[in-house]
């Protein structure tokens, strides 16, 4: 076997001891590496009903065949466990020097269970695993402990760390490494807190086995090259995704005042011209040549790297238009590891909820300050952020009063940085995303804009939703490589086949990948129906919020439309009946025996009926 | 006519301007529109009237409001 190590470096913090487990051939094409190994790993192992944030729950940092090997954009790693915020299976990913490390260390899967007795650390370096103690910086942020981390083991480590926000479990935290990056939305860093796991450090001296690895080697660096000069030529990393901020307010897909506005005319004021002009670094992750880590000053001089999502969330979301005020928050989250849309989506929904008379409280839309401080609370869970720190569907179960309709979440997850109240697709896209509502799954709102009728519910849409679900939640994911090339500048999608075959030694097509995504996809419903057995497809709904004539834009383009119902249904059914799942959006006993997964078929079946 | 033009994300610095008015003799296609633009040619472009996707035959007429863009993908 090729490209994969084909071994698992399996932790239990409990009894501080490891081991080393190895995978076939067939686990590895089944699955191929990231989301793929994490998701069948978690459903082997984990009982249904395991507290995300008890010790049964495992932490599973994976990779992919072409994981950490130079070629674009490889520098990625995938996180996941069962997530406290959902309920669900759950991950993540994110850029870090972890990638290429535990590859060379000798492992494609690591995987923690147990907990720690008291706040430490893991350092892995090769065969070797200790466990430290980080006494001396739980209770601090990420940024001291990468720091603290980088001064004990060297700046060229692999470094996985939480803030505050993990530690305390808020169930939005995230993992974060470098500079700003940050990935398990879905409250991985809560998972890892709850391990009492400060840190993971890796560092690895091994060759990565290649199939061909002098024409892997010379492709991928050409590869690499030819990546950045299209970025050059399409100019597209002067503004990186911030681009798109101006672009959803003309056509009504800004997130604005926990999305029940669509536009706004101080919008320029955060949009990617003026992000681009107050830039003073620009940081990205390993393996890449389009680096789209746009830093700015915060309000307090803090170094703030900034996307879209951090400026629409924490920006129009909240009506704060002071691009360094919006820069401080999103530099709060990284630095508290709070993910920072579910925390634009929390604060919005807060400030919705006592404008609507549901909560009493004192912060408003455009309040920086105190958005501040309530970050800070939620991070420390104190006073009303031990409220925050649950996310807005288990704030609204605790609200009441109608507010769950304005709870801007799917699944439990909140949702990204794109307003659907009249985009259908894209609002089914939210709703089917099988972590809860992620834009990293599919994106579909140029299509449904530029190439169909934007009031449209055929089933042309949900076709589209399953494609990209197969490229972005599918291929990205397992093989673990970032999707920006191919979406961003429009790399061809097969370099990624020709990458894995190099690799591997195989002789796989695209189809070969959809195979692997379909598996995948059909694999996490089922998780969630083993979790949830009286499952059914008002889990797969947008909030009622965007089904509300009363919550309709009264001016621009779209004045007076919302989604609508009847039609959403439909849709739905078409996208189920395209991925071959049954009315309740659980996949067939037919489909999952297509996509090999009878075992798994007869498991779920011990819980809920399969048609 | 008069029509307000935006240009988004990388075809701001293509083009020289991010947003500003613009005089046309009669109504005039997007195509035409977007030639005049000093816009990387082979780079495809999203172009919106009024908030609206609209073809490049599509034509622009007086008070419209152009807005030229990349073809974005949701990051």
């Amino acid at each position: 076997m090729k490209g994969w190590i084909g071994q698992i470096l399996r932790i239990d913090l409990s009894s501080k001891s490891h081991r080393i487990e190895t995978f076939d051939e067939r686990f590895a094409t089944q699955w191929v590496g990231g989301r793929g190994f994490a998701l069948k790993i978690l459903w082997d192992e984990l009982k249904p009903g395991t507290d995300p944030l008890g010790p049964d729950n495992k932490l599973i940092v994976a990779l992919g065949p072409i994981s950490g090997v130079a070629a674009p954009n490889t520098g990625k790693t995938v996180v996941a466990a069962r997530s406290p915020l959902t309920g669900g299976y759950g991950d993540g990913n994110l850029g870090t020097y972890v990638t290429s490390h535990l590859r060379k260390a000798g492992y494609d899967v690591a995987i923690f269970e147990g907990a720690c007795d008291r706040p430490s650390y893991v350092y892995i370096e090769n065969d070797r695993v200790q466990y430290l103690p980080a006494d001396e910086v739980w209770g601090k942020g990420t940024y001291d402990t990468l720091e603290w981390l980088y001064k004990r083991h060297g700046k060229g480590v692999g470094i996985l760390t939480i803030g505050q926000a993990g530690e305390n479990k808020c169930l939005f935290s995230i993992i974060r490494s470098l500079e700003g990056r940050a990935g398990g939305r879905p409250g991985i860093g809560a998972v890892m807190g709850s391990k009492k796991l400060k840190a993971i450090v890796v560092k690895g001296t091994k060759d990565i086995p290649l199939a061909a690895m002098d024409e892997f080697k010379k492709i991928g660096a050409t590869d690499l090259k030819k990546v950045g000069a299209l970025d050059k030529k399409t100019g597209w990393s002067r503004q990186s995704t911030t681009g798109v901020l101006a672009w959803c307010n003309e056509v009504a897909a800004l997130p604005v005042r926990n999305m029940r506005k669509t536009r706004h005319p101080e919008a320029w004021r955060i949009d990617g011209q003026r992000v681009d002009e107050a830039r003073v670094a620009t940081y990205g992750c390993p393996n890449c040549t389009m680096r789209c880590g746009i830093t700015v000053l915060d309000k307090e001089g803090h170094e703030s790297e900034l996307d879209y999502e951090n400026v629409g969330m924490l920006g129009s979301n909240l009506e704060i238009f002071e691009l360094a005020q919006m820069a401080s928050l999103n530099w709060m989250c990284d630095e508290y590891g709070m993910d920072t849309i579910s925390a634009g989506a929390v604060l919005g929904f807060y400030a919705d909820a006592i404008d609507h008379g549901a909560i009493a409280g004192d912060f408003k839309f455009g309040d920086a300050e105190r958005a501040k401080e309530l970050l800070r609370m939620t991070a420390l869970r104190e006073g009303v952020g031990d409220l925050l720190a649950d996310g807005t569907r288990i704030m609204a179960q605790k609200i009441g009063k109608g507010s769950e309709a304005y709870a801007m979440q799917c699944k439990g997850l909140e949702i990204s940085a794109y307003n659907c109240k009249f985009i259908p697709g894209m609002a089914l896209a939210f709703a089917t995303s099988p972590i809860g509502a992620h834009h990293k799954e599919a994106w579909v709102i140029t299509y449904e804009i530029n190439q169909t009728p934007r009031d449209s519910y055929g089933r042309e849409k949900a076709q589209k939703v399953v494609d990209l679900q197969r490229i972005r939640g599918g291929l990205f994911e397992f093989i673990v490589s970032c999707r920006f090339p191919w979406i961003e500048l429009g790399w061809d999608l097969n370099n990624y086949t020709v990458y894995f075959n190099k690799a591997t030694g195989l002789n796989w097509t695209l189809d070969d990948f959809w195979k692997v995504s379909d598996r995948i996809y059909a694999l996490m419903k089922a998780f969630w129906a083993r979790e949830y057995p009286d499952w059914d497809r008002s889990t797969d709904y947008p909030p009622k919020i965007w089904f509300d004539p009363a919550n309709a834009d009264t001016d621009g383009p779209i004045a007076g439309k919302i989604l609508e119902m009847e039609k959403y249904e439909k849709l739905l059914d078409e996208y189920y009946d395209i991925r071959g799942y049954d009315s309740r959006g659980i996949p067939t006993k037919k489909t999952m025996r297509e996509l090999g997964l009878e075992k798994e078929a007869a498991e779920l079946e011990k819980f809920t009926r399969i048609e | 006519m008069r029509v307000f033009v935006k240009l988004i994300g990388p075809y701001i610095y293509q083009g020289g301007f991010s947003e500003k008015d613009m005089d046309f003799d009669a109504p005039v296609s997007a195509e035409t529109l977007v030639a005049g633009l000093n816009l990387n040619a082979d780079q495809p472009k999203i172009v919106l009237r009024n908030g609206h996707g609209i073809k490049l035959q599509d034509m622009i007429g007086d008070g419209d409001r152009v807005v030229i863009a990349p073809i974005y993908s949701g990051g």
